[in-house]
């Protein structure tokens, strides 16, 4: 009793089977689990390993004190094996015992809790005779910090196209969340997919923190258990809000957006995804937290991620170019509007990516390597970190008045710029956000020129803008 | 307001004007009606249901459920309270062939039977005229041409014709308001006047209809139905004496317009345009046909039979940038050229790098010579054009 689900309930008879065909007893009589706190709903087979257990404490199988401080994580398989389950991670990290047995699959994630002594166990006779000191605990090989060799297609073959990939490397320096507008075809995932390779290593906070949130929805960890390579996460457009930012009914499941935490969330084609769901990315993207509320409590995922997004210029999938695309002016516009002002404002770089010349694609030289702009982004993101943040995109309008100083100049075009209607106030710290990291990618001191401020104004395109003449 | 008429007059301008309101009521219907039975007669069967066999024969094999939705229609308005609504909004009604009434569709094969406009009688006093007509799609190279056109012409004391369309329209309307002293706009609407289509162009509708005249064939509360924009295209066909089309696609409204001016035997000039550019594809396939350019505004005036004292050529205008500009903005200027060009073209072309293209970008929008639109920069002349 105590709010079990369907495949908790079922619980007893996987727990019968197991014993049965492990050659233990299976008490002939009335057997109560009570699964406390009873108001807590339990879902899953997590349980499975800990009520076997407790069955055979209860009927004298084992003795009580051979469980002592022990936790059992697992799923009975009805051959008495013990399965991985998913979240092994964060659950390890909730129970306040001495050890926890687990399954075999489970045990990397287990032991990156530092405070827990690991057993990991295949099979229910082995653990019974485990506990009874009538064998030795399964040996488990020493777990070496493994790097991950996930290799990330490298910038090399990005032919040409030497803004989109300024602006990349802007965007892995600066944490500028980043928005690519071009004709299908032009290279627009491409280019994304090649951002996660510029971005720094995660540190070892982040890297447990990333690695419990995969476990908690049962993808497999890299080996080494650590996720310390900035993860990739590109959702599709026909993604739920509770896919997104996390949620779902039931079991409360983190979202891709805390998936993608410390890398990169790419929403290709972001005028197909449904308004409302990219309005619930707004929040964490300003917190850098999602709180997820559902009627059966709320949880808070970490969720700092670059975003990167692609769009056509319009439904017709022409290059947009004025007087070159097929749509009319209203059915343009209806397509952009899909993605709210706000949400538009959140992207500080906004380049337009279009095919590259045929030459530079059939014998233009290959591109910079991903490790040559890694270099640089490195270096300039130090000065960030001198600044006392992660990246520029964290320093706050006071500390872009100290960081950021601007020549008179580039005071009067930013003006300029705000009285235009070209820039919200919000923008305008964007701006100058942008041209500091663009600054630091060029290893000046001082103050920001003109022309910095300048280049961030180019790189920030509107895709709102009403085309053709108009008279006011 | 239909000043000075008889009260005759006036009676015909109310049935012409519930006439002309009554659903699916297009021009041919309401001619075929109009020369059978006049404007009282013709309400009375329209409203009573009872279609003479000619005017059935004109509707074709709807004509019942035509009928029935005129008797529906006529049973919600009167004649007099359609009239009294226009004179409250200041709209004037005119009959063809009334004092009033644009001379140069009197005798048009397919001539409205009534037109309702307001402002002041433009295209009453039969001077020049030209209609500047393209794509609503336009390329900030058209927008420029039709500007000056409209302008140029304007105080060359051209009457100009547009449609108030977005795109080539509005740059020729804006244009001939931008004239110091000219002649005023004219604008053929396939709206009721009460009605702003498309609706960013408000502003320049009131102002139009302050300047000079609008004129629409559909009275008041008629909205953008499809039919009435090619119709609309044939009053603005009629009405000039030249057709210039600045940019078109292969296909749209502005081709129907230069059909009806063949067919009415008015010169179409066409303003040539990149081979490479969509919206000049139509323009130039025109050419091909056979129609003279539209180089300069002389080459309008000698198709109006009117003399430029002195010829301007646009393109020695545009070339000229400021002599202030930095030598390396020039080479951007000169790399780019007059197509829509990406940020990121202009950069492969030039191999500058980012921040020193990103920063001589800046100081040409300044200067007025690259003006950007959704992340497209084109080359302009810097003579400040909306």
């Amino acid at each position: 009793m105590g709010l079990p689900d369907a495949s908790c309930r079922e619980a007893r008879d996987r727990v019968r089977a197991a014993l049965v065909s492990s050659g233990l007893a299976w008490p002939s009589q009335r057997i109560t689990v009570n699964l406390a706190p009873t108001g807590v709903p339990k879902a899953g087979a997590v349980l499975d390993l800990a009520m076997a257990v407790g069955l055979l404490v209860a009927c004298g199988e084992l003795e009580p004190e051979t469980v002592d401080g022990l936790a059992f994580l697992g799923e009975l398989g009805l051959d008495g094996s013990i399965r991985p389950v998913a979240g092994a991670l964060p659950l390890v990290d909730a129970v306040e015992v001495e050890g926890v047995v687990v399954a075999p699959e489970n045990r990397l994630e287990a032991s990156l809790v530092e405070a827990r002594q690991v057993y990991s166990v295949g099979d229910l006779r082995s653990l019974v005779r485990a506990l009874r000191g009538d064998d030795e605990w399964p040996a488990s090989p020493d777990l070496a910090e493994f790097d991950e060799i996930i290799q990330y297609p490298d910038l090399s073959d990005v032919r040409g196209q030497p803004i989109p990939r300024f602006a990349l490397e802007v965007a892995a320096t600066g944490g500028h969340h980043l928005l690519m507008i071009g004709p299908p075809g032009a290279g627009k995932s491409m280019l994304a997919r090649r951002l996660p390779g510029l971005l720094p290593r995660l540190d070892s906070s982040d890297a447990l923190q990333a690695a419990r949130i995969r476990s908690a929805v049962g993808e497999e960890l890299p080996p080494g258990g650590l996720v310390r390579r900035p993860p990739w996460r590109a959702p599709h457009h026909g993604a739920s809000a509770a896919a997104l930012v996390g949620g779902g009914s039931g079991t409360m499941r983190p979202g891709e957006i805390s998936l993608a935490h410390g890398g990169v969330l790419f929403l290709d084609e972001l005028g197909e995804f449904a308004p409302k769901v990219l309005n619930t990315l707004r929040q964490p993207l300003e917190e850098g937290t999602v709180r997820v509320s559902r009627v059966t409590g709320s949880t808070e995922y970490p969720a700092r991620v670059l975003m990167v997004a692609a769009m056509n210029p319009c439904p017709c999938g022409g290059s947009g170019a004025p007087g070159g695309c097929r749509c009319p002016e209203s059915v343009r516009a209806r397509y952009v509007r899909r993605v709210s002002g706000p949400l538009l404002d959140r992207f500080d770089l906004r380049v337009d990516v279009r095919r590259p010349d045929p030459g530079e694609l059939l014998d233009g030289n290959p591109g910079e390597t991903t490790a040559s702009v890694a270099d640089r982004v490195a270096t300039a993101r130090q000065r960030a970190v001198d600044r006392g943040v992660r990246a520029n995109s964290d320093l706050s309008p006071s500390d872009l008045e100290a960081e950021a100083v601007l020549e008179p100049a580039a005071v009067s075009l930013l003006e300029a710029a705000l009285h235009a209607g070209r820039l919200s106030a919000r923008g305008l710290h964007r701006v100058r956000a942008v041209a500091l990291t663009i600054s630091d990618l060029q290893g000046d001191e001082g103050s920001l020129g003109a022309d910095l401020i300048d280049t961030a104004l180019s790189f920030r395109i509107d895709p709102f803008s009403p085309v053709g003449p108009s008279v006011r | 307001m239909s000043g000075g008429s008889t009260p005759d007059e006036v009676a015909d301008h109310a049935f012409l004007a519930a006439l002309a309101g009554l659903p699916a009521m297009g021009p041919a219907r309401l001619r075929a009606l109009l020369g059978l039975l006049g404007p009282a007669g013709s309400w009375k069967v329209a409203s009573s249901g009872r279609l003479p066999r000619e005017v059935q024969a004109v509707i074709g094999p709807r004509a019942a459920s035509v009928a029935t939705s005129w008797v529906e229609a006529a049973r919600t308005c009167t004649p007099e309270a359609v009239l009294a609504e226009l004179q409250s909004v200041g709209v004037t009604v005119t009959r063809r062939g009334e004092h009033g009434y644009p001379p140069a569709l009197v005798d048009d094969p397919d001539p409205p039977e009534v037109l309702f406009s307001t402002g002041r009688p433009v295209v009453n006093e039969n001077g020049p005229t030209v209609a500047i007509v393209g794509t609503r799609r336009c390329t900030r190279y058209g927008t420029e041409v039709a500007v000056e056109f409209g302008r140029g012409l304007a105080e060359a004391g051209v009457v100009v014709v547009s449609g108030l369309a977005s795109g080539i329209d509005t740059a020729g309307h804006a244009g001939v308001l931008a004239a110091m002293g000219g002649t005023p706009p004219v604008a053929v609407v396939a709206t009721g006047l009460d009605i702003v289509y498309p609706a960013q162009n408000r502003t320049l509708w009131r102002r139009v209809a302050d300047a000079g005249q609008i004129i629409s064939e559909a009275p008041l509360g008629v909205g953008p139905a499809r039919w009435r924009f090619p119709a609309r295209n044939r009053i603005i066909a009629a009405l000039a004496d030249v057709l210039v089309v600045v940019e078109s696609h292969l296909e749209g409204g502005s081709m129907y317009t230069v059909t009806a001016a063949l067919e009415r035997d008015r010169p179409v000039l066409v303003v040539p345009g990149p081979i490479r550019s969509p919206a000049s594809e139509g323009t130039n396939r025109l050419l091909s046909d056979g129609a003279a350019p539209a180089c300069n505004l002389d080459d309008i005036l000698c198709a109006l039979n009117l003399v430029c004292l002195e010829p301007v050529s646009l393109a020695t205008n545009h070339g000229a940038p400021p002599v202030s500009a930095d030598p390396a903005d020039l080479g951007v200027l000169d790399a780019l050229g007059w197509e829509p060009t990406t940020l990121d073209g202009l950069a492969t072309r030039t191999r500058l790098s980012p921040v020193q293209l990103g920063s001589a970008v800046g100081r040409l929008q300044r200067a007025g010579l690259i003006s950007e639109e959704r992340g497209f920069l084109q080359r302009c002349s810097g003579r400040g054009v909306p």
